[in-house]
């Protein structure tokens, strides 16, 4: 890129997003998803949750996706054995109706440091918006956290002015 | 019965908290019995339930009210200790000052009012809140668990200070700006849980005294704290003084 953006130019404010502590409940995330996004229409891309510890750092980000998936029943989630034939989804049709039943309401009361994705990989505000791509494509991550000195959490990075940036070069002249 | 009056120009939550005030203080509704629950107030007054609870959670503050979880609310109007105005420069002078006194901040992190939490505060539930925890130790014997929560927007750079050595309320007043104008203190008894047993060395179960305090700059409610004080050799000391007028 021409011009070379860096993290800050581009990044949003923390407080464009809910904030928990890591001992909150699942059941409690999912109250905080509703008042914040759902009742209020507002539906920020992407829509997450940040967790933080009890010295306010950041320790991961929570989607509907990885609310969703902590209350899945265990037996439903891929099985970490090797040479393990692929499942028939068609024969799992008869839990479909049952799958997020009583079972779940027992995993809202889990903490949400059980189910977030955890903050692993970070930029500074000076850092290449080409680094950020990088990390986010290879890591498959919705949010990057903008750390300054490796340590003040100051912003965040998202996926659509990454996208912005790096396609506004590709389709200079 | 007195109804909510929709011409008036008075919120209709204040409107509710007057009626039930009233029939406290007529004594319509007595001491020690339990007030309609949420949805019958709601029917009753045909208002919402938003409402309902803003008016019940501000005389819950009042101390005209107790919330028993599980149970209901029910009217504690008698333990409010009428006539005592705090006129002295309010600090958060809860022990003797001569006592070796630490404190050990176990949590300074932001949240999302939950639990009513936005009620009391009088914010939007999708406000930020600083949560504050401290473990308050006496010649390191823990004495009192506090947990503090100051709407965010108030103070923001409360973040960045040491609370482990300054008091809240100086900070809030010399730092910031925010001169505490009244409080209100609620006290009740309080079940330790097994988290709260843990750190005060207390078993799961056993009684603590539950100091609900609401600290207000004029008519705004700056930050509320909630302490828990287990059984021991100090007693906590709150001096009221009677306005001279």
């Amino acid at each position: 890129m021409s011009d070379r953006k860096v993290a800050k130019d581009v990044m949003i404010g923390i407080f464009e997003y809910p904030h928990v502590p890591y001992w909150f409940t699942i059941s409690q995330a999912i109250r905080i998803v509703k008042v914040s996004f759902i009742s209020t229409k507002k539906y920020p891309d992407p829509m997450a949750i940040l967790v933080f510890d009890e010295k306010y750092n950041l320790m991961g980000t929570l989607t509907l996706k990885d609310i969703l998936r902590g209350l899945e029943p265990q037996f439903l989630k891929p099985s970490a054995k090797a040479q393990v034939a692929e499942e028939d989804e068609s024969a799992l049709s008869l839990i479909w109706d049952t799958l997020f039943d009583k079972g779940s309401k027992e995993f809202t009361e889990r903490p949400v440091s059980e189910i977030m994705t955890p903050a692993k990989y970070f930029v500074e505000p000076t850092d290449p918006l080409t680094k950020a791509a990088y990390l986010m494509l290879h890591h498959d991550l919705i949010l990057l956290p903008v750390l300054e000195n490796k340590k003040k959490f100051v912003g965040l990075v998202r996926m659509i002015e990454v996208f912005d940036e790096i396609s506004n070069a590709m389709l200079k002249e | 019965m007195e109804l909510i009056d929709r011409e008036s120009h008075q919120k209709l939550y204040h409107q509710l908290l007057s009626i039930i005030g009233k029939k406290i203080e007529s004594g319509e509704w007595p001491v020690g019995s339990q007030i309609p629950t949420e949805e019958e107030l709601c029917h009753m007054f045909s208002v919402s339930r938003a409402t309902v609870r803003t008016a019940v959670l501000d005389l819950v503050r009042q101390g005209y009210l107790k919330r028993q979880q599980g149970k209901g609310t029910f009217i504690c109007r008698n333990m409010v200790s009428d006539g005592l105005v705090m006129t002295a420069s309010i600090r958060e002078q809860l022990f003797d000052e001569k006592l070796n006194i630490s404190t050990n901040v176990l949590a300074k992190t932001v949240m999302m009012p939950i639990d009513e939490l936005d009620v009391m505060l009088d914010i939007q539930p999708d406000k930020h809140v600083i949560y504050i925890k401290r473990l308050r130790l006496i010649d390191n014997e823990p004495i009192l668990l506090q947990e503090t929560y100051i709407p965010y927007h108030i103070c923001p750079l409360l973040l960045e200070e040491d609370v482990e050595n300054q008091s809240l309320l100086d900070i809030c007043e010399k730092k910031f700006g925010i001169k505490i104008t009244s409080v209100n203190s609620n006290i009740d008894v309080a079940v330790i849980n097994l988290n709260e047993g843990r750190l005060l060395k207390q078993a799961e179960g056993s009684c603590a005294i539950l100091l609900m305090q609401y600290f207000y700059s004029g008519e705004t409610l700056i930050l509320y704290t909630r302490s828990i004080k287990t059984q021991n050799r100090f007693q906590l000391i709150m001096k009221h003084e009677r306005k001279i007028i």
